[in-house]
């Protein structure tokens, strides 16, 4: 490709396309978003947008997340540092392994928890519980897909 | 919205080649907006925020409903532009009733919906979004050779669509 020759292109297509006006939009653009905006605020808060819910709902809803998250921040580190968690399974292990067999079984798994749960630290619980958060999302959110797709093909 | 709807629809037209889903691009646009209309209110740079999010709707749109391949591929750089679909473009009125301007300007506009879309894409983003070839190419997630190919040939194809047409003009005239 020869500098000049692409120069030269460059400038005649970049003047020619400068020189385009705005298309004219369709006369029923107009209207169609309008109709649009008014079908979305008929429907109810909770299927509008997030940015579209009432005020309050919203600062709720950020205190609830955050709530969640401090709890679960909170859970995995009582779970690494608490020796009493540890004396409480050995307890419920304890009355349970006089009742019967499966009591033994139970007490030995809770005190395989906790041991893991003081090998593996409180970010690695944290991002479990996440995860097992997220996947009980994304089976909500399929499920909400699959119900609206049934709906809508009616 | 009125004051914007030529612009978005123009930005969509021009990067999607089909009215009908320029038309539904820019609706999504407007709902958008609409949803962030109190900071986009009194906000100057309300325009570029549309600009904006009609490009990267309208490219969002391009490699979600079309074949990625048959999109970006180097096969629709070189010939066969013969068979690619004729873009749904309303045609000039009366050449007469126009002036010479307005002619050209249309002839532009239909010899740019012809070009296919891996030549008309980045050649639009380029020269009426002022993109540079980086930013061209990772918003096509193409390499920045590719892009810079894409651009020469739509240009060149462009130009010769142009003057083919205007000569076909100049003839029945």
């Amino acid at each position: 490709m020869q500098p000049e020759y692409e120069r030269e292109l460059e400038a005649e297509i970049d003047r020619e396309l400068k020189g385009l006006q705005a298309l004219s939009a369709p006369r029923t653009l107009a209207a169609r978003v309008m109709s649009a905006i008014e079908g979305q605020a008929e429907m109810a808060w909770y299927r509008q947008p997030w940015q579209m819910w009432p005020a309050a709902l919203r600062v709720g809803s950020l205190v609830v997340l955050l709530v969640l998250f401090g709890g679960l921040c909170l859970a995995g580190q009582r779970l690494e540092h608490g020796e009493e968690f540890i004396g409480a399974a050995h307890r419920l292990g304890h009355w349970l392994s006089g009742a019967s067999a499966l009591g033994n079984a139970v007490s030995v798994l809770l005190n395989a928890g906790v041991l893991a749960a003081k090998q593996l630290g409180t970010g690695i619980i944290v991002a479990a519980l996440v995860a097992v958060a997220l996947g009980y999302a994304m089976c909500l959110g399929l499920g909400t897909v699959c119900v609206r797709l049934a709906f809508a093909r009616r | 919205m009125r004051n914007y709807q030529n612009m978005v629809f123009s930005t969509a037209m021009r990067l999607v080649a089909n009215q009908a889903e320029a038309e539904d691009i820019a609706q999504e646009v407007f709902l958008k907006a609409y949803v962030r209309f109190d900071d986009l209110r009194d906000s100057p740079t309300a325009g570029g925020w549309l600009r904006t999010v009609a490009t990267n709707m309208s490219l969002n749109h391009l490699s979600r409903y079309r074949s990625r391949w048959s999109f970006f591929s180097e096969l629709f750089s070189g010939g066969g532009e013969e068979d690619e679909k004729e873009p749904e473009f309303e045609a000039p009125e009366s050449i007469e009733e126009e002036l010479a301007n307005d002619d050209r300007r249309t002839l532009v506009e239909q010899a740019l919906q012809k070009l296919p879309p891996a030549q008309r894409v980045p050649l639009v983003l380029y020269h009426l979004e002022d993109l540079s070839y980086e930013e061209i190419a990772t918003k096509l997630r193409v390499s920045l050779g590719k892009v810079k190919i894409d651009i020469f040939r739509g240009r060149e194809a462009l130009r010769k669509k142009l003057r083919s047409r205007i000569g076909e003009e100049t003839r029945a005239a």
